[in-house]
């Protein structure tokens, strides 16, 4: 079917009003992060600094900023909290999409509705144990916290990717001597790799942006995660736009990243997890 | 058949542990909580009494209101920019994949960092949108988008949108995806009508992915802490405050532990009543059709 020219000017102008839309609050963040202090503060302000320069990004990193320090910590806290996800959600999601056994359907609804519980409406409940068990202001406590959430979203999308492989390659592994442990370890965990690295990479995003356990477990400095480490910049009476906006954008950088490797599995995993029954 | 049910919780057991300690216990232990008159030194037990400070409580109708305000227009909006968005990245052009990239970016973006760039643009002097809605004309003088109670729930809800709707979009890209060409060549032989295949053959195929998608994004913006936390902490004069950021203020700021329960059990019960007649309502609907 061919399409008239005109048809070809008014998607154009669609996508290039998308790509404004979307687009513009990346523009201001690159800008601001970008300009010196005398170019972030002009009235009325532009998007275009005039004298770019780097030197909000050498401060973000500089001598006395802790910004380095919190990017360690949030990246030990998503990868732990991830590593744990995905080990417990391999074999779950399989037994969810393969095995009988009695209460599978009520155990699998509570996962679903577990999406349901605001993380607002066990925080109290989270801090007392977490103050209990004397974890408090650890690393401990927020990948432990993570897991409140992740485990059911990891189970989830990885159960879209078990469901989407033939039964019958497990099952002439079987035949062979495998054992169901074998037959799952080696046939069925390398064909879902993909589905795994959709899964890691949703959970490491999840956890690399996660704020109110960050925010209310944590109560020392040095072991504050970037969510809540970019609040440095942000004064009483005056926020630092400048680094703060230079932070930001270093936040936003591996998140990008990681998306632009998985996002054609991460949209299967989605759409399968919550369309395939 | 015996030893079938040993397999299924082995391979379970590790995730129904972690379920029931850190989620459906820490929910019973909201629920005591919420019998109580806890704070941070003392706690005194109410019983169901308690609720009757809970329905007292002149903050409820309005957390309650602005919680379905900005559900309700977040999630519409969402859902109409998705669909549309969805349908212009599925024609052909050159470039599509990397737009298709570009436009994931904002629901990619974590939620602080997009409050703090939304904070800078409503910002009164050094915002970039003042400066273009007065050149354009549209407005005489530079408005404080964030610090008016009547404008800044609605300030707060454009940014939601802008950083949501991407994930509707990628759904309903999927969905579109998986409608049959053939049932466009069907209607095209019909003699249908770019309105009338939308109407009939696009929207009919797609309905499960809107479903869930509508199901989904319901519950996360309703239960969305970082973007109103950051962009107005719940001010001015609370105006803004949701669920969520109003627990968490009551818990944490104040430590007043019974009040923020009572009133995460409220939100938690609401969102439970909601899904439950959501799913009801289109497993009818789908029972209707067949």
């Amino acid at each position: 079917m061919k399409t008239h020219w005109s048809g070809h000017v008014i998607t154009a102008i669609q996508v290039l009003l998308l790509l404004v839309f979307v687009l513009f609050p990346f523009s201001v963040m690159l800008s601001v992060s970008l300009k010196a202090p005398d170019e972030q503060f002009t009235s009325p302000p532009y998007l275009i600094p005039k004298r770019p320069t780097g030197d909000n990004y050498l401060h973000v990193f500089g001598r006395g900023s802790m910004f380095v320090r919190y990017f360690i910590n949030s990246f030990t806290v998503a990868l732990g909290t991830t590593v744990v996800v995905i080990f417990v959600a391999l074999f779950s999601s399989y037994g969810y999409a393969r095995l009988q056994f009695p209460g599978k359907k009520f155990f699998f609804n509570l996962l679903l509705l577990s999406q349901l519980f605001p993380l607002a409406a066990i925080i109290v409940p989270l801090y007392r144990i977490m103050g209990q068990a004397g974890l408090i202001d650890t690393f401990a406590s927020l990948i432990i916290g993570y897991l409140a959430f992740s485990v059911p979203v990891g189970v989830w999308l990885l159960r879209g990717f078990f469901v989407g492989i033939p039964k019958e390659l497990e099952e002439a592994a079987q035949i062979d001597g495998c054992s169901q442990l074998q037959a799952f370890w080696k046939i069925v965990v390398p064909l879902v790799r993909p589905g795994i690295g959709a899964t890691a990479a949703y959970i490491l995003f999840l956890t690399w942006q996660e704020f109110m356990f960050a925010l209310t477990f944590i109560t020392s400095q040095d072991k504050r995660t970037l969510p809540v480490g970019i609040f440095d910049f942000v004064g009483q009476y005056e926020t630092n736009w400048g680094n703060l906006m230079a932070a930001s954008v270093l936040i936003c950088i591996p998140v990008f990243i990681l998306f632009l490797f998985v996002q054609k599995q991460l949209v299967g995993g989605l759409t399968q997890g919550a369309v395939k029954g | 058949m015996k030893k079938d049910w040993l397999t299924g919780y082995f391979f379970t057991l590790p995730s129904i542990i972690l379920l029931v300690i850190l989620v459906i216990y820490p929910l019973f232990l909201t629920l005591n909580y919420s019998l109580s008159d806890m704070s941070l030194t003392s706690s005194r037990y109410l019983g169901w009494t308690a609720y009757n400070k809970l329905f007292g409580n002149k903050m409820l109708p309005l957390v309650f209101k602005n919680s379905i305000i900005w559900t309700v227009l977040v999630v519409f909006f969402q859902l109409l920019l998705g669909l549309g968005s969805a349908i212009v990245l599925n024609k052909p052009f050159w470039g599509r994949s990397l737009v298709r990239g570009i436009m994931i970016l904002p629901w990619v973006m974590p939620g602080v960092v997009a409050g703090m760039v939304w904070r800078l643009i409503y910002d009164p002097q050094l915002g970039l949108l003042n400066h273009y809605l007065k050149s354009l004309g549209l407005i005489d003088q530079y408005l404080t988008w964030l610090s008016v109670p009547g404008s800044a729930i609605y300030a707060v809800i454009f940014s939601a949108i802008w950083k949501g709707f991407p994930f509707s979009m990628l759904m309903y890209l999927a969905g579109l995806q998986g409608v049959s060409t053939e049932l466009y060549e069907a209607a095209n032989i019909d003699g249908a009508g770019k309105w009338k295949q939308f109407r009939y053959v696009t929207l009919p195929s797609m309905q499960p992915i809107i479903t869930i998608t509508f199901l989904l994004t319901f519950i996360w913006t309703f239960n969305y802490f970082e973007l109103i936390y950051v962009m107005t902490g719940g001010g001015p004069a609370e105006s803004t405050h949701i669920f969520p950021t109003y627990v968490y203020d009551l818990a944490f700021k104040r430590f007043r532990f019974g009040d923020a329960s009572r009133f995460a059990i409220f939100d938690f019960l609401f969102l439970l009543i909601f899904s439950l007649f959501y799913v009801w309502l289109s497993q009818r609907q789908k029972g209707a059709e067949q």
